[in-house]
């Protein structure tokens, strides 16, 4: 028995286990996807059927219902907003908190996160009242705010985190070369926290591509968001599960494919910094 | 001329009919927007200008509503807009608007079982103040009597009416008449004999079982039909100093009814089952029979979406051991929002009259939205349900219509379930308890002696 084969004999249990961990979460994804492309009739067959003429009839009722089209759009824009806004507001509170010395920072950077500590629920209703008052129910502006609340905190803790992994010696000879601190954090700091920026967009984008709670309160006709609009399926006489299925993977698409184009930066902001 | 109007209306269904069994891809008549409500001796544009704003429920008939509601803009004048959400989170919005008092949603599609609650809190208005107004309300060209009187009854609290009844179902018991012809079974008069008809139909190796009920927790779930078991046996929600009594005998014999049928004949799994998991498994030929709402017929009679389509029997409730037939009485009241500046609410006043009018309700009924659209069989008028024209087009089978009509009339319980503003609590607990029996987790006396104790906390505090 050659060394390699032992190797690969020794590996078996751990591949296996591998193959189980992936299996658990890529089959739900799966059977929603068989299910988007089922027959209506083969749907709920038992056992499951596993070859069927697939049917692309659903995604044809998904992208013909109009709240499910202005849902997908919604999500996009508000999604898209709070991404950039997060990034705009958390890079440079995260380089503050990371780099700069002022009063109360410590208490500060505490208390950034919060607005963590209680579930996202225990604030809905306070959350309505306020924008009942405020005219800000079902508008984007409202509820970008909203994702906003919940997403800068923790960017902010995961930016500040990356920045103080960063050298301080670069900023600095970039400091005595005449550099402004603004220049010094686009030029020199933030190329190497590019991985970070992108863990810190990707998981701000999805919070608020995928959020339900609030965007089911909060919004209602005009701003109805993606994960909402779905819901139009389960209507009083049955579950139409052919458009469900199919407008569940339509959200997903964007996501997967957000998540594979920034693969590399997210796997190199995962292994480095804070996570190390 | 309210003869000529309603014999008009009759006619254009009739030809409704025709182009519906002809495959016409649309309705195939342009309707009169405003003639059948000339005759109403109200001013429809009174109100020209405003706008109201409606929370509905994602149904074929609201859908039908909502498709027809631009004829209701063209006589008042009045805008319209809807906000489309499933029931139980259009319930939690809507309470949060009332009792936030933020005026947000004109009106709603109401559970009748909220309604005691929204009354004691008034935080809707009591539908008299609009139907005694002489210049909002015709009354002889509404004629309330004729909607169906026990949905009346069931959104009247304390003597007032707060909610109108729009659309409605009752349970009734559907069969695989095929399968019931090939064993020789009569459809059964009581519940033992459905028992036995589930016992000899039942097939597992076939991947036939032989009932189903709906197992999943909730208020509206199995809380939609245990109540029904429960009257059948005798049970009663209070003794008459107002203590509960769902522990008594006839509550544990109807627990213990529910329990054996469903863990003996209905498929594994049924505990987590609620209305649509029944009828998709009723619909791919795998439960024999179930209760549950008539108004499941339009989708298990589309052969489009149903393999059983055209081999179905219908009938009433099997009577329970005190011969009682017990249904359902559920309808969508639609009420006033409290909160709405005063000209808001006899806007919305109008649109809930119009909508629950005779002319409005006989023409959403065969109304299609879309090419496959089905028809409404829950209008709320009496008057309609004994139409022929109306008859027709519901009919399934040669009974349906009466099936569902003598089930309207005969078998509603004015008790079936308990009208208090505790409802949503009070349905909760008993709808754990009787999953929890379902399920073995407790026998279904211990679950109704816990359940029993519960709400009397409930309601003590």
């Amino acid at each position: 028995m050659s060394c390699a084969t032992v190797t690969s004999l020794r590996a078996l249990p751990r591949v296996a286990a591998m193959l189980v961990a992936v299996a658990v979460w890529v089959v739900p994804v799966l059977w929603v996807v068989a299910t988007s492309l089922k027959p209506r009739t083969d749907i709920f067959t038992l056992p499951p059927r596993l070859w069927f003429t697939p049917t692309f009839e659903h995604y044809r009722v998904a992208l013909g219902t109009a709240d499910i089209l202005r849902g997908l759009s919604n999500s996009a824009l508000v999604a898209t907003l709070t991404m950039l806004l997060t990034l705009l507001i958390s890079i440079p509170a995260g380089y503050a908190y990371a780099r700069l010395r002022f009063p109360y920072r410590e208490p500060l950077f505490f208390y950034t996160l919060f607005t963590q500590m209680a579930p996202p629920v225990g604030f809905l209703i306070p959350f309505f009242l306020a924008f009942s008052r405020l005219r800000l129910l079902d508008t984007h502006a409202g509820i970008v705010l909203i994702y906003l609340s919940m997403s800068v905190p923790f960017a902010v803790w995961l930016m500040t985190t990356y920045f103080l992994d960063v050298p301080r010696e670069l900023e600095e000879a970039a400091l005595v070369d005449g550099c402004s601190r603004g220049r010094a954090l686009v030029r020199v700091v933030l190329p190497q926290v590019y991985g970070g920026v992108a863990v810190t967009a990707v998981l701000s984008f999805i919070n608020a591509w995928n959020e339900f709670i609030y965007a089911s309160v909060l919004t209602g006709a005009r701003v109805r968001m993606a994960p909402v609009a779905i819901f139009g399926f389960l209507t009083t006489e049955e579950t139409l599960w052919g458009p469900f299925a199919a407008t569940a993977v339509l959200i997903m698409g964007p996501v997967v494919v957000l998540a594979l184009l920034a693969q590399r930066q997210i796997v190199r902001g995962l292994t480095l910094g804070a996570f190390r | 001329m309210e003869r000529l109007t309603r014999r008009e209306m009759l006619r254009l269904t009739a030809g409704g009919i025709a182009a519906w069994t002809l495959g016409a891809p649309r309705w195939s008549w342009s309707a009169p927007a405003s003639d059948p409500y000339a005759a109403a001796r109200i001013d429809w544009r009174q109100l020209a200008g405003e706008r109201i704003h409606i929370l509905v429920t994602p149904a074929h008939y609201f859908t039908k509503f909502r498709a027809i509601t631009p004829e209701f803009t063209r006589l008042t004048g009045i805008e319209v807009t809807f906000e489309v959400i499933p029931p139980r989170e259009m319930r939690e919005k809507a309470v949060l608007d009332l009792s936030a008092r933020t005026g947000n949603y004109a009106s709603h599609t109401a559970d009748p079982m909220y309604l005691p609650l929204y009354a004691v809190n008034n935080w809707v208005e009591p539908l008299d103040l609009f139907l005694n107004d002489h210049k909002l309300t015709d009354r002889a060209w509404f004629d309330l009597e004729d909607i169906v009187p026990l949905w009346r009854r069931h959104n009247t609290v304390r003597g007032r009416l707060w909610g109108m009844p729009v659309e409605g179902e009752v349970t009734i018991h559907i069969y695989r008449k095929d399968v019931y012809d090939q064993l020789g079974l009569r459809p059964p008069e009581t519940l033992d004999e459905l028992r036995e008809t589930a016992r000899r139909a039942h097939a597992p190796a076939r991947n036939l079982y032989g009932l189903a009920l709906r197992g999943f927790r909730g208020a509206g779930q199995n809380m939609y039909i245990w109540p029904s078991l429960f009257r059948a046996y005798g049970g009663q929600w209070f003794d008459h100093a107002g203590r509960p009594t769902v522990n008594s005998e006839a509550g544990v014999r109807a627990l213990e009814y529910y329990v054996s049928v469903l863990r003996e004949f209905a498929p594994r799994g049924v505990e987590n089952w609620n209305w649509p998991e029944i009828m998709e498994a009723f619909a791919a030929g795998t439960v024999v029979q179930y209760i549950d709402a008539n108004s499941t017929a339009s989708v298990i009679e589309n052969p489009a979406k149903s393999k059983v389509a055209g081999k179905i029997g219908y009938q009433r409730w099997p009577k329970g051991p005190t011969g009682k037939r017990v249904t359902s009485i559920w309808n969508w009241a639609m009420p006033v929002n409290a909160a709405l500046p005063a000209r808001k609410k006899q806007a919305t006043w109008l649109y809930i009259q119009w909508l629950a009018s005779r002319p409005t309700q006989l023409r959403s009924a065969t109304f299609k939205e879309a090419p496959d659209a089905v028809v409404r069989t829950g209008v709320n008028r009496m008057s309609i349900w004994r139409d022929p024209d109306y008859r027709r087009v519901i009919a399934f089978t040669p009974d349906y219509a009466d099936v569902v009509l003598t089930s309207l009339r005969e078998d509603t319980d004015a008790d079936w379930r308990p009208r208090i503003p505790e409802w949503p609590e009070i349905g909760e607990v008993m709808a754990i308890a009787i999953q929890e029996a379902l399920v073995g987790r407790k026998t279904p006396k211990q679950a109704l002696d816990d359940a029993n104790a519960e709400l009397r906390r409930v309601l003590r505090r």
